[in-house]
């Protein structure tokens, strides 16, 4: 459309479905009082009435705890405390906002942040200051539009429902030409999750037929790295830093991939360089900090440990790993006294949230006297840890439970860490890479042939259990089937190949004799217990796919499914 | 990208030096605050008035004016100085619609130009949809805009369309044309083997060295985009043209 001579009007063409932005609910975030007014005239000037304002992070988090608002402004620097994004991962994590929350970052220059391309939480869009009405108004409307075209994509995402999500993309990019990117890159992400790397990386190419997005080339790098070609990976993930050096998260793909070729110098040096670019993430600071740490580097874990914690202080993604990293420096530096500081400070902080903070607080309390020499003190954690291990049935994750049993072999405790070690191969019974590592934790031990012996007994048993399951459900025997496969989980709650047979059992069940919600639900748990465990695989998203199609349709969701046809 | 702006700023790794950069890059954040307040006021107060209510109206417009270009030249600095020391910026390609890219333009020079009393014509195909830095390339158009406004007699014309697999964006004017130093630095701007712009002598480098970098980050299959200055165009006047691969 030609629109000569009609000057200041609009030319995008009408959108079918115009938003109404007046009855929105605003919030407008900004340390600084003129920006806050300036801001807020724009916001009137499109209709809007209902404006709240805050000027720091912590009175914006006072207010979104309050109310739910429906289009968020906020500066990213907003002086002391938190910072934008610390208020954005906050809101979203403490669901504070809906999934349709516009939020809108802004700032003063385009932050590296901006194309990092893989952070968890991200803005909706990035603005730079100064904002204009036109500038505003043409970048809500875009994210709301395209917030309408994922809103039944991000629903089955939510649910897991990862194929299904894959489909309705298909079914989107045929519309949407201004969102075809966008839609890929759910799409990639969807095949990925559902454990179906062959076709992400199809989505990828297609992409790169266009375009050369560095996101779409990082991507393909990621599934060659998960697929064990780390020279490959690291190659894509230079290439894609050569040609965009601000495209932060190939800078933590590629310290991965060094990690994986066990070139721990070239890895730290990376993540360093990505820590210099944007010093704000405390996963980055926590993962250089422990590779510092593995290469004796005190000083640089010992910075990167107090950053982590600094960054942390406002941050709901803070974490107990960068005290007990601390204390492991200061252990180094034969500090015990500011080690158990730390650790303390990291129980009374960590406490409430997370489960095992004790038992790991313990692991590194006894690694940090085994460290600093004092094997006495080393010893009576062992004790300890043992007692607490004899207290409850739970176990830690596996590398938790592998540190732990190293520690305790090392300070001369016999039976806690062979129980700990024979729980980590039922669990896993199928797993040759981590009954290698076990291997080497017996043989260290001096323990080579009774670990031997202990692990193939273990292994024997988990696969018992299993198979019995299994032979019972190809007998057609389906309720005793699912009741052996209960019991199965009860012994062994952690193995990924008894909890998928587990949930096949009941969707077989249920697809034979008819819908039941309790074996429905039970499924679910199931399903969401071992995507928890290792997340991505091919089998979950194909019964998560199965079950919901079991699901009996409620009558109001009919017609809601765009697909045509 | 931006490679040889260590030549044009006289810089050194010494602390001292990092330190003035540090204080330098806050300091412009700090301006850039109260000139958004500023301009955002004028524009307030311009849309509420009219040269019959306003016996101030010119000289309001003309603030207007200033305080855009203040603006711009910040932005372009703030942008060219990202990182301390570290002339680079987060290129950030995304596909655009054209109607959308021009929407935010115009609104943003519309107070100015009714100010001036300027018409502006778009010749724009809507719909088309293109792979670009949306903040640098409307940033780099209102600009060209704002330097029309100066040299035009009345009229300014935005013209985006497809040609042989490249986007032409052209701001024309119906001026009597860019001087003859314009068009020269122009050239040097633009230059292939950018031998750089003397900022010292000519204040309207900074734009154009801007403009040419924006042109230049957006690469696509070894070809780059190009900046060029002419006079000529629909009405003969000056015309700034950007072409994106």
């Amino acid at each position: 459309m030609n629109a000569a001579a009609t000057p200041l009007l609009s030319v995008a063409p009408a959108a079918p479905d115009q938003v109404d932005w007046a009855d929105k609910n605003y919030l407008v975030v900004d340390d600084f009082v003129g920006v806050r007014q300036l801001l807020r005239e724009s916001l009137r000037s499109l209709g809007a009435k209902n404006i709240d304002q805050a000027s720091s992070g912590g009175e914006a988090m006072g207010l979104l705890a309050r109310v739910r608002y429906d289009v968020v402004l906020c500066d990213y620097n907003l002086g002391d405390g938190k910072n934008g994004q610390q208020v954005l991962e906050e809101a979203r994590v403490r669901n504070l906002v809906n999934p349709s929350t516009v939020w809108l970052m802004v700032s003063a220059e385009k932050s590296v942040e901006s194309v990092m391309g893989a952070a968890e939480h991200q803005p909706d869009a990035y603005l730079i200051k100064p904002i204009t009405e036109g500038v505003l108004l043409t970048r809500l409307n875009r994210v709301w539009h395209k917030k309408q075209v994922f809103r039944l994509i991000d629903q089955a995402y939510a649910e897991k429902d990862y194929l299904r999500a894959a489909k309705l993309c298909d079914a989107q990019i045929e519309t949407s030409r201004l969102h075809e990117l966008d839609l890929l890159r759910m799409k990639a992400k969807l095949m990925e999750k559902s454990g179906q790397p062959a076709k992400a990386r199809e989505v990828y190419e297609r992409v790169l037929e266009q375009r050369e997005y560095q996101w779409a080339r990082a991507g393909l790098a990621k599934i060659r790295m998960a697929n064990g070609e780390f020279e490959q990976a690291r190659q894509s993930f230079q290439g894609v830093i050569a040609e965009n050096r601000y495209y932060i998260d190939a800078y933590d793909q590629l310290a991965l991939a060094y990690q994986h070729m066990g070139k721990l110098e070239e890895s730290c040096a990376i993540l360093e360089r990505a820590a210099k670019l944007s010093p704000n993430s405390v996963p980055r600071q926590r993962n250089l900090g422990n590779i510092a740490l593995k290469l004796g580097n005190v000083p640089m874990a010992e910075k990167a440990f107090r950053k982590c914690i600094e960054i942390g202080e406002y941050s709901i993604m803070k974490t107990p790993d960068a005290y007990f990293g601390l204390a492991r420096v200061c252990g180094q530096r034969n500090d015990t006294k500011e080690a158990l500081r730390l650790l303390l400070v990291a129980q009374r902080e960590f406490g409430h949230e997370q489960p095992d903070i004790q038992l790991r607080a313990k692991i590194t309390e006894g690694l940090v006297y085994h460290e600093s020499g004092d094997y006495r003190r080393a010893r009576k954690a062992g004790d300890d840890l043992e007692a607490m291990l004899e207290a409850t049935a739970e176990r830690p994750d596996v590398p938790t439970c592998l540190e732990l049993a190293t520690l305790l072999f090392a300070v001369g405790v016999k039976e806690a860490p062979v129980e700990l070690l024979c729980y980590v191969i039922r669990n896993n019974h199928d797993n040759p890479l981590l009954l290698e590592d076990v291997e080497k934790i017996f043989d260290k031990a001096r323990m080579k042939e009774e670990g031997l012996a202990m692990i193939h007994a273990s292994k024997k048993e988990a696969s018992n259990l299993m198979n019995q399951g299994v032979l019972l459900w190809k007998t057609g025997k389906l309720g005793e089937a699912v009741e052996w496969m209960r019991n199965a989980r009860k012994a062994v709650p952690n193995n990924q190949r008894i909890l998928f047979n587990a949930a096949q059992i009941l969707v077989s069940t249920l697809q034979q004799q008819g819908y039941d919600e309790t074996l429905s639900n039970e499924a679910h748990d199931i399903l969401r217990h071992v995507d928890r465990l290792l997340p991505g695989q091919q089998r979950f998203a194909q019964l998560m796919e199965q079950l919901a199609q079991l699901q009996p349709v409620p009558a109001s969701a009919e017609g809601a499914d765009p697909r045509p046809g | 990208m931006l490679g040889n702006i260590s030549r044009l700023a006289p810089m050194d790794d010494t602390p001292n030096s990092h330190e003035l950069f540090l204080f330098l890059a806050s300091t412009a954040h700090d301006m850039k605050n109260s000139i958004s307040v500023l301009s955002g006021t004028l524009e307030r107060l311009l849309v509420d008035a009219s040269p019959q209510t306003e016996s101030a109206y010119p000289q309001m417009a003309h603030m207007l004016y200033q305080t855009k270009r203040l603006n711009d030249n910040l932005m372009q600095l703030l942008a060219l100085y990202k990182q301390v020391g570290k002339p680079e910026y987060p290129f950030d390609m995304q596909p655009i619609e054209l109607g959308q890219l021009v929407d935010q333009v115009a609104s943003i020079e519309r107070v100015l130009l009714k100010s001036r009393a300027v018409e502006l014509e778009l010749d724009v195909d809507a719909a088309l949809i293109w792979h670009l830095d949306e903040d640098l390339v409307v940033g780099v158009l209102s600009h060209a805009i704002n330097n029309a406004i100066h040299y035009t007699c009345d009229k300014v014309r935005l013209a985006i369309r497809e040609l042989d697999g490249w986007l032409e964006l052209r701001v024309e004017d119906n001026g009597p044309g860019y001087p003859p130093a314009l068009l020269k630095a122009g050239e040097i701007a633009t230059r292939e083997t950018a031998g750089g712009v003397n900022f010292l002598t000519n204040s309207a480098g900074l734009g154009l060295y801007f403009s040419s970098e924006v042109a230049k980050m957006h690469r696509h299959r070894g070809r780059h985009g190009r900046l060029a200055l002419e006079n000529g165009g629909k009405w003969g006047g000056g015309c700034f043209i950007l072409r994106l691969p």
